[in-house]
């Protein structure tokens, strides 16, 4: 399991990943994965391409179902809910290729996040009674104000398309949309990806702020290393499905495993049979 | 139970699943490498009908049935003009309203395929008129009989020339290059092209192989059941297309199989009783299973793709042509 | 903008006097050919005629009196538009292009209907020719807009000077429009009457006019003024408006832009929000009094035409009823002729005699069979809706294509059901004698098709209301959010489940409706009536209309109608008359075409419009702002293919991917 070295924690893990594996027809995509992430903690995982790390995401937003082993979210499971009814639980995500609805506006996106915390149905909508409206209203507030979390400017955008947006900036709105669900973890899928360093900086920045302002704990995917040492309490390291290790940021940089994963060094025989049988 | 009857319909549903599969092949085909459905398939095969009976009649062969070589010469003078008309239209047709419309959004190009479809609808209603059509019944047709079962000469031909079309299309599809072409472009077709695949060339031949098939599937079919109209194309290709998804769509073998099963099902289905008949004492479904073949199929439809998405063959074969 | 404050309405400034000829001849123009093209001044002239003479007239007082408030509203709007249109306007859009655009989206329908003697066929075919103008306005660079400075540089609080100004405008385009109309009209009554074609008071009538018709321009200028003044604050901050506070709470840059657009400077005064009003305000106007108004315009055949328009009516609830499942959600349902057949059934099986003799109870006495309509709209339309949920059920996983399959089979299969199952239904026979509705007593069957008019009219009104209102909804929204990306949407909470089957019933229960109105109109329902060529008839509609947008819709259906049932049996009844240079066409193809009649080509048409728009504009004729967007933007980045989205045989497909 490599160097694990955890911290002392108390009470229970607010996500649980117990030997968490998936399979696609023959092949693990995930094994016996496990991992567990207290409260108010910035987690990393990180890992080479293909090493797993979106699909174990996609495990714990219930898009794809575990084969084996249990996800537990303040200790109850959540295996087999639907990625819906996970929200509810309170846990969002975004997406490494960014899926906004490009033909929402700004505002729009950030209020379909909110589907969950509203109420109204058909009968509200078709007759707007007095507690739709204000409900709708509150919603706007909202929505506004978790737009304003990363300053004026989103704000001022709020009635565009998103599609006109700049990266960095639907990056920032895919994550108000995320906040908007008032979650108690938020999954950052490669949250830097495509950015420059002064974005970079930028975004490392309102991750903290999401961590020390908002509460939120953070499960985030991430590529460059700056970023995940510098931002993270814990790492947690993937390679073929398995995590290979985890522990503070610097214990996992030295971590000869880390090293060889990353630079493709085969160190064992099995991993040169796992690489024939990928192909 | 009578065995004969059901082996009667064995027979039957054996023929019309031949047909069904061959129809099935080009939906299957076509949604393997573009992932489209052709609603426009199965009005491409009642084109090929009509051209066949164009053909028959031009040879004066609807009125003087030849016999020996000249019979032969018909038929297959027959197959080759129909074959050649579908495919032709089929490569026409994707590339006017199919290949604008590649990275339109999925619902453009399926609206385009209903558009087709429509236009080639009222092409053979123009051309033949609105009420059903005799096709030539050349094929010289005799029965003989299996113990008690009879068995007609016609049915046998329908289902070798089946088989010989989907042997070849096997054959063809894995050893040639050109069908590892097709297969390399339905699996990915991006690193296909890396590779140096020309794309829509050989987008262009499945629709032309897929559609030469359905020609062939329409002079067969015309050959056994006798008649076609122009609305035969929408009910014939809901019926395969069931029989694509069954077998697993994007499957040759998928496509094969479930046209057979469709066929054999769709026969059995007959069986079932008039319950309107007093005597039957109201077993049975009203105006019998004759009336009801549709639902069943259709029915099949929805059951597959609720419970088993990926067919009979999908998931154990994720090869696709 | 230059604004003098020497400017005075009757000897306006030189900058206002441009906009003057702007606007009153943009104005001008199509009220004159309504009048004189369109027999607008019978209109008049009759109602004058009328009160004086009512023995004379062959109308009756009721209609006359309503065809006299039509008149008077008619000039009063447009009077305040004068006004309006004139103070809103910035300067910025050339005459020419003004005039180009009043030219084809006012007097080209006009002169269509007139043509054709058909409101709807005038404006289907307008529609025709708008989609063209639309395509070649881009293409020819002399009528590009000129680009529009960013509004917020030029937005300022508008000073007392300024104001006055501007009223000034507007009270001068009021007064010169309605100085111009009258100067024009009485030109012709003078030489109507010179040459004998005109009655003596008519003429009294016409100077009178010619008094009256200023001074209201001047009036109703002032108010059209107002109106265009309505968002501005004034100098010390504060609205003119209180209710205008609510929304300075939110005031984002971007929706002072929005409400700037509507305030002077103004870049699109014809098409501004507040012009749109009127537009509205004058055609909801014509379209309820148009019972009384049409022998006036067209002379005769009204109650035909007020049937076709009945029957027109229904296709645009289903379009609109399918607009929410296709257009809002994204779900390609091709067997949509299945609810409505369902509605029609529910209606036919109680309004008549049939359910009753199924059951073996004595019939319902009639009188009470005709009030029974009204409830029986909303349970024939719950009932439609049960089953859009029930057969929408099976189709939830299932992707784009696939779902499109299945639907079509349910719109296939349910005739069947109902041709099979003729115990119930009476099978290939279809039920007659399917009772009207009756109001306050009266049996709609024995009188004039006016009530099923009206009656088309307030359900067309309600489907609208409730479509917007869905629209901006949270559920319009999580629809919207399911067609974009699925995954998105339910990973932001939305569960796909019910989402979509309220779609499928939302969309069924307008079928439903459709269907009792149309079993009712009809008097009968037969298996017949219900087959796949209608589902793609209703997909036709939504998609030439614009996705997803309302008014595309229904003038989509209005469309898709007129091409059904008019245009092409048009061509056909003009080809059988020999004077008609459509004789020798239809001869010349049927030389070669033997079984060719334009009613037999209608899929053709039908196949032919829906390749060309897919490919050339699969917005639809009147797209919705987001959809314009989605299929044109420049960059363009092509459907994402992420981890996610994966087909069938491949591991991963729905067995795996689980949304629900």
């Amino acid at each position: 399991m490599g160097i694990d070295r955890t911290t002392v924690h108390e009470g229970q893990p607010l996500l649980d990943l117990r030997n968490v594996t998936k399979h696609f027809g023959g092949l693990a995509a995930v094994q016996d994965v496990n991992l567990q992430i207290w409260p108010g903690e910035i987690i990393s995982i990180i890992g080479p391409n293909g090493a797993g790390k979106t699909t174990v995401f996609n495990l714990i937003t219930g898009i794809y179902r575990v084969s084996t082993g249990d996800i537990l979210l303040e200790g109850k499971t959540i295996v087999g809910l639907s990625p819906d009814r996970i929200v509810r639980r309170g846990i969002t995500r975004t997406f490494q290729n960014i899926r906004l609805f490009n033909n929402m506006t700004v505002l729009e996106n950030v209020l379909v996040g909110q589907h969950t915390q509203l109420k109204s149905s058909v009968f509200g909508a078709l007759f707007r009674p007095p507690h739709t409206v204000h409900e709708e209203e509150e919603a706007r507030k909202h929505a506004i104000e978790l737009l304003e979390f990363f300053g004026p400017e989103l704000v001022e955008r709020q009635e565009e398309y998103v599609i006109n947006l700049s990266y960095a900036q639907k990056r920032r709105v895919e994550i108000a949309r995320a906040l908007a669900a008032k979650p108690k973890l938020l999954l950052l899928d490669e949250p830097t990806a495509g950015m420059n360093e002064a974005e970079t900086l930028e975004a490392v920045k309102y991750v903290r702020r999401l961590r020390d302002e908002l509460g939120l704990t953070i499960l985030l995917i991430e590529h460059k290393l700056a970023v995940t040492m510098g931002i993270s309490d814990r790492i947690a390291v993937l390679d073929y499905g398995r995590k290979i290790a985890e522990g503070l940021p610097e214990e996992v940089r030295r971590d000869e495993r880390v090293i060889a994963a990353y630079l493709g060094k085969p160190t064992t025989s099995e991993r040169e049979t796992e690489q024939q049988a990928a192909e | 139970m009578n065995f004969t009857l059901i082996g009667q319909l064995l027979i039957v549903g054996l023929a019309s699943g031949a047909i069904y599969a061959l129809i099935a092949l080009g939906y299957t085909m076509v949604y393997g490498i573009i992932e489209l459905i052709n609603f426009a398939h199965g009005d491409i095969f009642m084109i090929g009908t009509l051209v066949a009976i164009v053909v028959i009649d031009a040879l004066g062969a609807a009125n003087n049935p030849p016999t020996g070589i000249a019979l032969v010469g018909v038929i297959l003078l027959a197959f080759i003009a129909s074959v050649v008309v579908c495919a032709v239209l089929g490569v026409v047709i994707e590339r006017i309203a199919y290949k604008p419309l590649r990275n339109a959004p999925r619902l453009a190009p399926l609206i385009s395929a209903i558009g087709v479809s429509l236009i080639l609808e009222d092409i053979g209603k123009l051309w033949k008129g609105l009420s059903p059509i005799l096709f030539p019944q050349i094929f010289p047709n005799t029965t003989f009989y299996l113990g008690s079962i009879s068995v007609s000469t016609i049915d046998i031909f329908v289902i070798i020339v089946a088989v010989i079309l989907m042997v070849a299309l096997q054959w063809f599809v894995n050893t040639t290059r050109l069908g590892r072409a097709m297969r390399a472009v339905a699996q990915d077709r991006e690193a296909a092209a890396l590779m140096g695949v020309n794309v829509d060339r050989v987008i262009s031949i499945t629709f032309l192989i897929g559609a030469g098939l359905a020609g062939a599937a329409a002079v067969i079919y015309g050959l056994k059941f006798g008649s076609t109209v122009f609305y035969i194309g929408f009910n014939l290709g809901l019926i395969a297309f069931t029989a694509a998804v069954l077998g697993g769509i994007g499957n040759l073998t998928g496509a094969m199989l479930g046209g057979l099963v469709i066929g054999l099902i769709s026969s059995l289905v007959t069986i079932i009783p008039n319950s309107n008949d007093p005597s039957t004492h109201g077993f049975g479904l009203p105006h019998g299973g004759v009336a009801w073949v549709e639902v069943f199929i259709f029915g099949i439809l929805i059951l597959i793709l609720v419970f088993r998405p990926s067919g009979l063959l999908g998931s154990h074969t994720p090869e696709k042509v | 903008m230059a604004v003098s404050t020497n400017d005075r309405w009757l000897v306006p400034a030189r900058d206002t006097r441009m906009l003057l000829v702007k606007w009153v001849l943009a104005l001008l123009v199509p009220l004159l050919v309504f009048n004189f093209a369109w027999q607008g001044d019978a209109l008049i002239n009759n109602v004058i005629l009328g009160i004086n003479n009512p023995a004379a007239a062959n109308t009756t007082l009721d209609q006359l009196i309503e065809a006299a408030v039509f008149v008077v509203v008619f000039y009063v709007v447009i009077l305040i538009l004068a006004g309006y249109l004139v103070a809103s306007d910035s300067g910025r859009r050339g005459m020419v292009e003004v005039w180009a655009d009043v030219l084809v989206f006012l007097v080209v329908p006009i002169l269509l209907i007139n043509a054709t003697a058909n409101l709807i066929l005038g404006v289907a075919v307008s529609a025709i020719v708008w989609g063209i103008y639309f395509l070649l306005r881009k293409r020819i660079p002399a009528f590009t807009r000129l680009q529009p400075q960013s509004l917020l540089d030029n937005l300022q609080v508008i000073s007392q000077e300024q104001r006055a100004a501007i009223m000034n405008r507007a009270r001068a385009g009021g007064f010169w429009l309605g100085a111009s109309l009258a100067l024009v009209w009485i030109i012709f009554d003078i030489l109507f009457y010179v040459s004998g074609q005109l009655d003596t008071e008519l003429l009294i009538f016409g100077v009178v006019r010619t008094i009256i018709l200023p001074i209201a321009g001047f009036l109703l200028g002032t108010l059209g003024g107002r109106v265009a003044l309505r968002h501005v604050l004034n100098a010390n901050g504060e609205s003119e408006n209180g209710s205008r506070q609510k929304r300075e709470r939110l005031q984002a840059t971007s929706r002072v832009r929005e409400e700037a657009a509507d305030v002077v400077p103004n870049d699109l005064p014809l098409r501004s929000k507040g012009a749109r009003n009127f537009y509205l305000l004058l055609v909801i106007v014509f379209v309820l009094f148009y019972p009384a108004i049409d022998p006036f315009l067209f002379g005769y055949g009204t109650n035909g035409r007020l049937a076709g328009y009945g029957d027109a009516g229904f296709y645009v609830i289903l379009a609109l009823g399918l607009n929410i499942v296709v257009g809002f959600a994204g779900l390609l349902d091709l067997g949509y002729v299945a609810f409505f057949a369902i509605g029609s059934y529910a209606w036919g099986m109680i309004g008549s005699t049939q359910l009753t003799n199924v059951l073996n109870l004595p019939p319902i006495n009639p009188q009470v069979l005709s009030v029974l309509f009204w409830p029986m709209l909303l349970i024939g339309a719950l009932i439609a809706a049960f089953w859009g949920v029930l057969l929408g059920a099976p189709t939830l996983r299932l992707r784009g294509d696939y779902l499109a399959i299945v639907t079509l089979g349910f719109g296939e299969i349910v005739p069947v059901f109902f041709l099979n199952l003729d115990q119930y239904t009476n099978g290939t026979n279809g039920i007659v004698g399917v009772h009207s509705p009756a109001f306050f007593g009266i049996d709609w069957s024995t009188i004039t098709p006016v009530p099923y008019y009206y009656l088309i009219l307030a359900l067309i009104a309600l489907t609208i209301f409730a479509n917007i209102r869905l629209r901006d909804s949270r559920l319009g929204r999580a629809w919207i959010a399911i067609r974009e990306d699925e995954i998105a949407a339910a990973s932001s909470g939305v569960n796909l489940v019910r989402t979509k089957l309220f779609a499928f019933g939302a969309g069924a229960f307008f079928s439903g409706i459709a269907g009792v109105y149309h079993s009712a109109k009809l008097g009968q329902v037969s298996p017949d009536n219900f087959s796949f060529g209608d589902s793609v008839i209703y997909l036709a509609m939504v998609v030439i209309g614009g996705l997803g947008s309302i008014p595309g819709v229904i003038v989509g259906a209005l469309a898709v109608y007129s091409i059904n049932l008019f245009i092409l049996a048009q061509l056909d009844s003009m080809a059988t008359d020999p004077t008609n240079f459509m004789y020798g066409v239809s001869h010349f193809i049927t030389q070669y075409i033997p079984g060719f009649t334009f009613g037999n080509i209608r899929n053709l048409v039908f196949g032919v419009i829906l390749i060309v728009i897919m490919i050339f504009r699969p917005e639809g004729l009147i797209p919705s702002a987001r959809r314009r967007r989605e299929l044109h933007h420049e960059v363009n980045e092509g459907p994402e293919e992420g981890a996610l989205d994966v087909i069938p045989t491949a591991p991963g497909f729905e067995t795996e991917v689980h949304v629900e």
